[in-house]
């Protein structure tokens, strides 16, 4: 499939006449270690002149630790990164964007109380000793021309548009030079019309013969803007293919990836009665943004109802208007019968509702705290570890001993402090809290994010035991595989909606992938 | 972003920051802290042409040396126990009482105002002036407490702001209406004929009260379901909040309970040793409370000894005042403890590691793992002092 608008004909590279100095970068088998994770497994990565390369993969496929390596923000713990053939090790951002490389964060890193003339010439050499306003406002001014980009110099960046606010990160990047501009999922925030916008400037920087590295997870998007795609999948690159030889359903193969690698849990089926009846739920984001629309959801008793999609989509929204974290602005929640639409999360706790929060260590645990501390957190306030308002440490303690047990945290004793606790160990810990007090409905956010293979397999096992026990479980991540494996039945959630509710047997893993790009299903065949 | 090697690879060592501090790094940081202010205040000395060792001898001498001294110390260290207890309640939640002065000298008004005006049996009559500090003293961080609770307006501000207007307002008292005009002093109230019974020789009972506070603080954070909540909330608030416990009715409670035990020690300092009301009461207690609560990283019990160090160097400084020395170099001492305290602090979260390639299968599961998933590196990494920090 060809890319559709007018845009693609101007300063398209013929990328078949390959010449040895055309290449700008390459990165070689790089690899890239954080503690519990591997971003990087031997990447290789190569970027020419005057193309828009797409790096596509889900989150935590790679795609932004690997720019901030090539970017001088990480380093890598091996590999090899050449530019113009030369052979760089970039300690710092700083050095990376004398060299020509300078990257757009998906959040801008601008001082909002300062003009845009001023983010502009904030920590850079050739910014005049003597500044003024006027002075800083003619130099953006020419920069504005200089690479067709407009925006009002004096204008503070609060006043700004978001779309306004990346060109006035575009431009602080070019004006130092940049001869390679990465921008990191550039859309996210963007309005559709301001898409349009930053398309046209992207190619019109790849005309200019820059080369433009575009990383998204948005399968349309990457078709439309880009020359080549570069896949990466768990810190794995899967491929490189040019952009004309590719079409969506290929791309969110590749993607999504197709071996299933765990073998699909053992299942009861049951037809329970409803736990939770979510109507028309609407709510906002931190921001104050609508990040859920509309949404009706309903989980029954022995189920697990898997919610797939690319994060931020409304998933972390959606778990805590369940959990009492967040108001909702419109619409009702119904727990066995229960208007608790307006419940805190105490009440929601005694409604027999857990959560395993997506930010198990912010939220769920209070890391230098010990793992007493953290085992009682939910049941603190009652006998037999509080009486009145006296705690009882030692009743606390050996509550945390069974915990400790039933759960398989390995700890020492209970009294060290849950930072020192693997991450399997944190998350056996806070699942199996959780759990204690989910009598009805667990809401389990990404409940394997940077775990190992076994600790994946072993929370993934107490979830779906939890699940045979005749409770009801939400399951929200965006690993597909776990979806698919675990789920009873799959929502896809897109832009705070559902957009589709398939029973786990009828699901489809591509037409999945393509509704997580995006994509409305285009019939009900698939029903 | 990731702290990441970058001394080129001939060079194998380097600081790593841990996350989290041992509790005896965290000692030996405070032990050494105070060690090297009071050495780097003995050589300013030296070169201001005072005779240092000389200086110290005799102020260790006439503290520690004699029964006198030492009742001074506790007396100072009564007041210091208390200010810092005031603070230290605030620091378990992370919350910063720069206040404790003016707290201090709104209880010392209201156990005046009792002691002046009623007359009634000495146990009632103690028990309604120290009530009525507390209350005062409570009253005067309210609407900090308030607009923190609430609005999450910066407490230290409004804290400190404030000591300014009790001292104008104790001022306007002692040199106006209360003034006592038939002794003829021109800054001070009449004589508050309540005194607290002496302990030993000058050293009054004020310093039982003070530790027994102090010990009262320590099962109260140590075990009730209160002291639970005060300690998640300062730890992780988020982790409060995703539990759903009162966020904001703690912060108000533990603000005015700071608030209450600043103005008790007002009232201490009338009705034990100053016996009247004026604007020099306070030896800036409220300020080295501060410093008292940051030596005991918030512990009640370390409180005490934080405080009784205090004193010693406070009780030295006011000795040798009168050799010399000024009282403004005492304060600047005690400035340079606090500095040297905070680095401390930072210091001993890091270790001097060898560089060696780190994997995620070196963590044993269940032992130790000094790091965190990729997600929370940066917050771990920005965050002053045990990591969880809210903002």
């Amino acid at each position: 499939m060809t890319p559709s608008s007018s845009l693609t004909t101007e300063g398209k590279l013929e990328v078949g006449e390959e010449t040895r100095d055309q290449i700008l970068v390459e990165m070689r088998a790089i690899w890239k270690r954080f503690p519990g994770v591997i971003a990087n497994q031997g990447v290789d990565f190569e970027l020419r002149a005057g193309e828009v390369h797409a790096l596509l993969g889900e989150n935590g496929a790679g795609k932004t630790t690997l720019m901030n390596i090539l970017c001088g923000s990480y380093r890598p713990d091996a590999g090899a990164i050449f530019i113009k053939g030369e052979s760089v090790g970039f300690k710092s951002p700083a050095q990376a964007i004398a060299a020509g490389v300078g990257i757009v964060h998906q959040h801008f890193r601008l001082v909002e109380k300062l003009s845009a003339a001023e983010n502009i010439h904030l920590g850079w050499e050739q910014t005049p000793w003597d500044i003024s306003m006027t002075k800083l406002a003619e130099r953006t001014q020419q920069i504005c021309s200089e690479y067709g980009l407009h925006v009002d110099p004096r204008a503070k960046i609060w006043q700004l548009s978001t779309g306004e606010q990346q060109r006035v990160e575009i431009m602080r990047v070019l004006a130092r030079g940049a001869r390679i501009l990465i921008m990191d999922e550039p859309t996210a925030v963007l309005a559709p019309i301001e898409t349009v916008e930053l398309f046209r400037v992207i190619r019109s920087l790849a005309a200019s013969g820059r080369a433009v590295v575009f990383i998204s997870h948005k399968l349309d998007e990457v078709l439309e803007v880009s020359d080549r795609i570069t896949v990466l999948r768990g810190g794995r690159k899967v491929a490189t293919r040019l952009t004309s030889k590719c079409d969506r359903r290929t791309l969110a193969r590749l993607m999504i990836g197709q071996e299933v690698v765990f073998h699909k849990l053992d299942k009861v089926p049951v037809d329970g009665k409803t736990i939770v009846d979510l109507q028309d739920v609407c709510a906002l984001s931190d921001r104050g943004l609508p990040a859920l629309i509309d949404v009706s959801l309903r989980v029954k008793e022995g189920e697990i109802l898997g919610v797939a999609g690319v994060a931020g989509n409304g998933q972390r929204e959606l778990a805590e208007v369940l959990t009492g974290l967040r108001p909702l602005t419109r619409g009702t929640i119904i727990i066995d019968g229960e208007d608790l639409s307006r419940a805190s999360p105490i009440r929601l706790a005694r409604a027999g509702v857990g959560h395993i929060p997506e930010d198990r260590i912010g939220m769920g645990l209070v890391r230098s705290a010990s793992v007493t501390h953290n085992a009682i957190l939910r049941e603190y306030w009652k006998p037999p570890i509080s009486v009145g308002a006296r705690m009882d440490n030692r009743e606390a303690a050996k509550f945390a001993r069974k915990l400790v047990k039933k759960a398989d945290v390995r700890v020492p004793n209970v009294r060290v402090p849950v930072r020192n606790l693997s991450g399997g160990n944190q998350q056996r810990l806070l699942a199996g809290r959780e759990m204690l007090i989910a009598s009805r409905l667990l809401v389990a956010v990404h409940p394997t994010r940077g775990l190992d293979v076994a600790a994946t397999e072993e929370v993934r096992k107490v979830i779906v035991e939890h699940r045979n026990a005749g409770s009801g479980v939400l399951l929200i991540s965006e690993d597909l595989d776990e979806i698919l494996i675990m789920a009873d039945r799959i929502a896809v959630m897109y832009e705070g909606g559902i957009i589709g509710l398939f029973e786990a047997s009828a699901a489809d893993r591509e037409e999945i992938g393509l509704m997580m790009g995006g994509a409305r299903p285009a019939s009900d065949t698939h029903r | 972003m990731k702290a990441e090697p970058s001394s080129p690879r001939t060079f194998p060592w380097r600081l790593q920051r841990q996350i989290g501090v041992t509790p005896w790094a965290g000692l030996l940081a405070r032990g050494v802290a105070v060690l090297l202010a009071l050495i780097i205040s003995g050589v300013v000395i030296e070169l201001g042409g005072l005779p240092a060792i000389d200086l110290a001898k005799r102020a260790i001498e006439s503290t520690l040396g004699s029964a006198y001294g030492l009742q001074q110390a506790g007396l100072l260290a009564t007041s210091l126990i208390l200010t810092g207890l005031s603070v230290a309640v605030c620091m378990r939640m992370r919350i910063w009482n720069i206040g404790a002065e003016g707290q201090l000298f709104m209880g010392a008004w209201a156990a005046t105002a009792i002691g002046i005006h009623i007359e009634g049996p000495v146990i009632p009559m103690f028990l309604a002036m120290f009530l009525a500090a507390a209350m005062a003293g409570a009253l005067w961080i309210l609407v900090p407490a308030l607009v923190r609770a609430y609005w999450n307006v910066n407490e230290i501000i409004t804290t400190l702001l404030l000591n300014f207007v009790a001292i104008l307002f104790v001022n306007h008292f002692s040199m106006g209406p209360w003034r006592d005009r038939v002794v003829g002093v021109l800054t001070a109230t009449y004589r508050i004929p309540y005194e607290l019974p002496s302990l030993v020789g000058t050293l009054h009972i004020g310093i039982l009260i003070a530790i027994l506070i102090a010990i009262g603080l320590y099962f109260v954070f140590n075990n009730t379901r209160w002291g639970y909540e005060v300690t998640t909330i300062g730890r992780n608030r988020r982790a409060a909040e995703f539990t759903g416990m009162p966020v904001t009715r703690n912060i108000l409670i533990v603000m005015l309970l700071s608030g209450a035990i600043a103005g008790l020690a007002g009232a201490i300092i009338v009705t034990g040793t100053a016996h009247r009301l004026s604007g020099f009461i306070s030896n800036e207690y409220g300020y080295s409370g501060i410093i008292v609560a940051a030596l005991a990283n918030a512990s009640p019990i370390a409180t005490i000894i934080a405080g009784f160090l205090l004193a010693v160097l406070l009780n030295a400084g006011i000795v040798l005042s009168t050799q010399g020395l000024s009282v403004n170099a005492v304060i600047a001492i005690n400035g340079l403890i606090l500095l040297f305290a905070a680095i401390g602090e930072v210091a001993a979260s890091y270790r001097l590691v060898r560089d060696v390639e780190e994997g995620p299968g070196e963590s044993p599961i269940g032992g130790p793992q000094w790091g965190t998933p990729v997600e929370s590196a940066a917050g771990a990494v920005d965050t002053g002092q045990g990591g969880e920090v809210e903002t």
